[in-house]
């Protein structure tokens, strides 16, 4: 059981790089807007101006 | 036959004689006008026809394009793009602009825009938040002005509003990321220190290390103090704030919640004493955040408060300085300053007309239709539209001391003021946190007399068995449920107190122009006098002459024909005249262009076309009703509501409309202080009122009443004072908000009843030692699961 005064600790560690984690994910916006991500996967860039494709 | 085909890029009818259509691909579309037919030719053109596929259901006239596509050059003359727009540092040239886009609801228009300016040369980014309605453009001043990034905008028939650069981050947006980091503390402590308690528990049953026992609380500690310090300091403030005002919310028995168990099982920890509730304490502050957050969520989507005001004045104005003419932004205008405002532009600021005479739209305002006349000297008003000529004026007031700014004071004031419902559950939940740290000191007390040994897994059993968690999570999150299920029946949420007051309402307050009619003048019937024309020419003829009219009248005239009149002349306030194939027309009131005829009726508008010979037709316009209305109004007094009709119109199309729709409690040539007294005086006899408007002299209206709704062509100002937000042109969205309310509250009162009767039955066996610690978990978790799992019932709601 003396396994456990390493591991507990250890594990707090790890909680506390993944906080900081989101706080900085936070901090940079990433959760800001949770909508427009979602519909940027479906429309994928794959028809380009009618312009582009003539010149 | 088949039913017409909407226009392709509004959804709105299409008129009979209109054969506009774009090229989708090889399939021609029919659009209802010019401008629809620009937008839609430069969405595809670009390439990106797949808006018109993903966009979520079109709102009927929604993305049509604005006419007003001349005013953004001045937003690229350099002083104007500086205030609008801010240097980046580092980069020389590159200035970062956030632009304000009303109309932008869903996530296919964010993509539309985004696409569309990204590929402008000179873009370097844009980021969109369609939520705020907001789009962060960082762009190259060398290469392109903010001016055409507007242009762009507006071809694509959003309307952008460009606001002036903020210091720092904007406090909603601040406060979602605290918020979100505060939950994620809470969730990742509270599934730590539940660990640790398993453990702790385990070893009541099979026996632990002292040492061990006191690592494991000693970690917990280490875990549940920054969930108590940051994730629970909001409650805390929020304590602090009430006792400071001598208010105390539900905020102070949480606290005291939180802060007894923390403080208790802190110094069990220090003293070995026998017992820790850390993980009580963090589950309660989770649970508690995510019902703050969810509010919040909520709360966020409404209007923003500081757009609503700047949109409603111009961004610029014409100084004349010495002669000589300058476009200034409004921000920079003071008292004195003389402006030039331009035919069909809105005032910039409240003061006195200089011009000899003006005519004035304050329509906004007042909420009265026709045009007023103002003569040199007379005041005028910060937000009214120049319906004349090119008028002068001397500046008195600007900004937040103008009447409109005043208007907007009076809706804060009003909201204010408001009666304030406290949430039912909130206070439930707020007692029962205390009487549960009493109850489980005595059933301590008790114990510790009959049996030592068990007093503390007995007292632990009742705390956790009785934890709040499902009376704390009653209402958010039936409130919650209910939001995401209004806003896909075209109800945007604002405020979640407006469900418990809606289904409470007893009188339900409607606004006419724009809210109960379509707020769009319509001819209702022609009458020849001239046997050689017919009806059609005669409104080709009116058509022709409206042409270059930015009257509100004249959009009804609107006619795609291929007659053109010449020496077009508009005589303000009283019609237009012009020549057309060598004659000579005139069409406006009965003084105008038939002189000695009298209107037949008051309750309609009537408009005269005559030639030389005299009076060639009589036109009767009005605004109509919503097609929806009468069917709303009924709905709403079957559901037991009475209904009164408020407006700021003249007496006659006012009784016109009540008569229409059966309502026979209305009063007309409310002005916005007269509305508000009318509703506090219902609210005194004891009513509990919901207002339904749409004007800015509706504000403050809707931010007095109890609960208030406002349709998404509202004004903002009226938007920002609502409750709840109608998407689209239907009315009937008002009747469903009702029923939903009264479904939602009845899920609530199920929930609190479950909750209080699990509690009631629970408690007991508990403290009598019949429920072990771990039974009492999953009966606390099973209590929670059944009040979502129960709210979530109303996602189908229909």
């Amino acid at each position: 059981m003396s396994i456990l005064y390493i591991l507990i600790p250890l594990a707090l560690l790890i909680l506390g790089v993944a906080v900081w984690a989101f706080f900085w994910a936070v901090g940079s916006g990433q959760f800001d807007d949770l909508d427009t991500p979602a519909m940027r996967v479906v429309l994928d860039d794959d028809s380009r101006p009618a312009d582009d494709s003539e010149s | 036959m088949a039913a017409p085909e909407p226009c392709y890029h509004c959804a709105l009818p299409i008129p009979a004689d209109c054969d506009y259509e774009v090229d989708a691909g090889g399939i021609a579309k029919p659009v209802c006008c010019p401008g629809c037919k620009a937008v839609a030719e430069l969405v595809l053109a670009a390439g990106l026809e797949k808006y018109y596929r993903l966009r979520d259901a079109p709102e009927p006239g929604a993305g049509r394009p604005e006419a007003m596509a001349s005013a953004w050059d001045s937003y690229s003359q350099s002083d104007i793009q500086a205030a609008f727009s801010e240097a980046q540092p580092g980069n020389t040239g590159s200035r970062a602009a956030t632009i304000y886009v009303a109309g932008m609801y869903c996530s296919a228009c964010g993509w539309l825009i985004e696409t569309a300016l990204g590929r402008m040369d000179g873009v370097a980014s844009v980021d969109i938040n369609p939520i705020a309605h907001r789009i962060a453009v960082v762009f190259d001043a060398q290469r392109i002005r903010l001016g055409d990034i507007l242009g762009q905008l507006a071809g694509l028939g959003y309307k952008p509003q460009p606001l002036a650069p903020q210091s720092g981050t904007r406090p909603e947006l601040a406060e979602q990321r605290a918020a979100l980091k505060r939950l994620l503390v809470a969730s990742l402590g509270m599934m730590q220190v539940m660990m640790f308690a398993v453990a702790l528990y385990a070893g009541e049953f099979q026996g632990i290390d002292a040492d061990m026992q006191r690592f494991l609380r000693l970690v917990s500690f280490l875990v549940t103090t920054p969930v108590v310090l940051y994730s629970a300091r909001p409650f805390f403030a929020g304590a602090i704030r009430g006792l400071r005002a001598r208010q105390p919310g539900m905020d102070l028995p949480v606290s005291v919640a939180i802060g007894a168990a923390y403080a208790a099982s802190v110094y069990s920890t220090l003293t070995n004493g026998d017992a820790v509730w850390f993980d009580s304490v963090t589950m309660f502050v989770f649970f508690l955040t995510v019902g703050r957050y969810l509010e919040m969520r909520a709360r966020h989507r409404s209007i923003d408060r500081t757009v609503a005001l700047s949109g409603l004045l111009p961004a610029f104005a014409t100084r004349i300085d010495n002669g000589q003419r300058h476009d200034v932004p409004v921000s920079q205008l003071v008292a004195g300053d003389r402006v030039r405002v331009p035919a069909g532009d809105s005032v910039p600021a409240d003061g006195q007309l200089c011009s000899a005479s003006a005519h004035v739209d304050e329509a906004i305002l007042t909420g009265e239709s026709r045009v007023q006349a103002r003569q040199a000297g007379d005041a005028l008003v910060a937000g009214s539209i120049n319906r004349g000529d090119a008028l002068e004026m001397t500046v008195k007031h600007t900004g937040v001391d103008t009447m409109l700014g005043t208007i907007s004071r009076l809706s804060e004031r009003a909201r204010y003021a408001r009666p304030d419902f406290v949430q039912l559950a909130d206070r439930i939940a707020s007692y029962v946190v205390v009487a549960i740290l009493v109850i489980a000191a005595a059933v301590a007390l008790v114990w510790a007399y009959v049996d030592p040994a068990r007093a503390f897994v007995v007292t632990l059993s009742v705390l956790v068995v009785t934890c709040p968690c499902a009376l704390a999570l009653a209402t958010p999150a039936a409130f919650a449920a209910a939001g995401s299920r209004l806003a896909e029946l075209k109800l945007l949420l604002t405020n979640g107190n407006a469900i418990e007051v809606l289904s409470k309402a007893t009188m339900i307050v409607f606004d006419k122009t724009g809210t109960l009619t379509t707020g769009r003048p319509a001819i209702t019937s022609v009458r020849v006098l001239d046997a050689a024309l017919n009806e059609q020419d005669c409104r080709r003829i009116a058509a022709a002459l409206e042409a270059d009219s930015t009257h509100p009248l004249a959009d009804a005239f609107r006619d795609e024909t291929a007659v053109v009149a010449s020496d077009l002349r508009i005589v303000a306030g009283r019609g237009v005249e012009g020549d057309i194939d060598g004659s000579h027309w005139r069409l406006g009131n009965a003084q105008f262009a038939a002189a000695g005829a009298t209107d037949a009726s008051d309750d309609q508008t009537t408009v005269w076309l005559a030639n030389d010979a005299g009076p060639v037709a009589e036109f009767r316009l009005s605004d109509d009703l919503r097609s929806d209305a009468a069917e709303t109004v009924g709905l709403l007094r079957r559901r037991g509501l009475r209904v009164r009709m408020l407006s700021g119109d003249a007496e006659g199309p006012v009784r016109a409309a009540a008569r229409a729709l059966g309502i026979d409690d209305f009063e007309a040539g409310c002005a916005p202080e007269r509305k508000l007294a009318n509703i506090a005086a219902l609210q005194a006899d004891g009513e509990i009122v919901v207002m339904v408007g749409d004007g800015i002299n509706d504000a403050p209206v809707l931010a007095g009443a109890d609960a208030s709704i406002a349709p998404a062509h509202a004004a903002r100002l009226a938007q920002t004072s609502a409750d709840i937000i109608t998407l689209g042109e239907s009315l009937l969205p008002v009747a469903t908000a009702v029923r939903a309310a009264d479904r939602t509250m009845r899920i609530v009162r199920q929930n609190l009843a479950w909750a209080i009767v699990y509690n009631a039955v629970a408690l007991p066996l508990a403290a009598a030692g019949a429920v072990p610690p771990w039974l009492a978990a999953i009966g606390m978790s099973t209590s929670s699961l059944v009040v979502v799992v129960n709210a979530l019932r109303l996602n189908r709601f229909s």
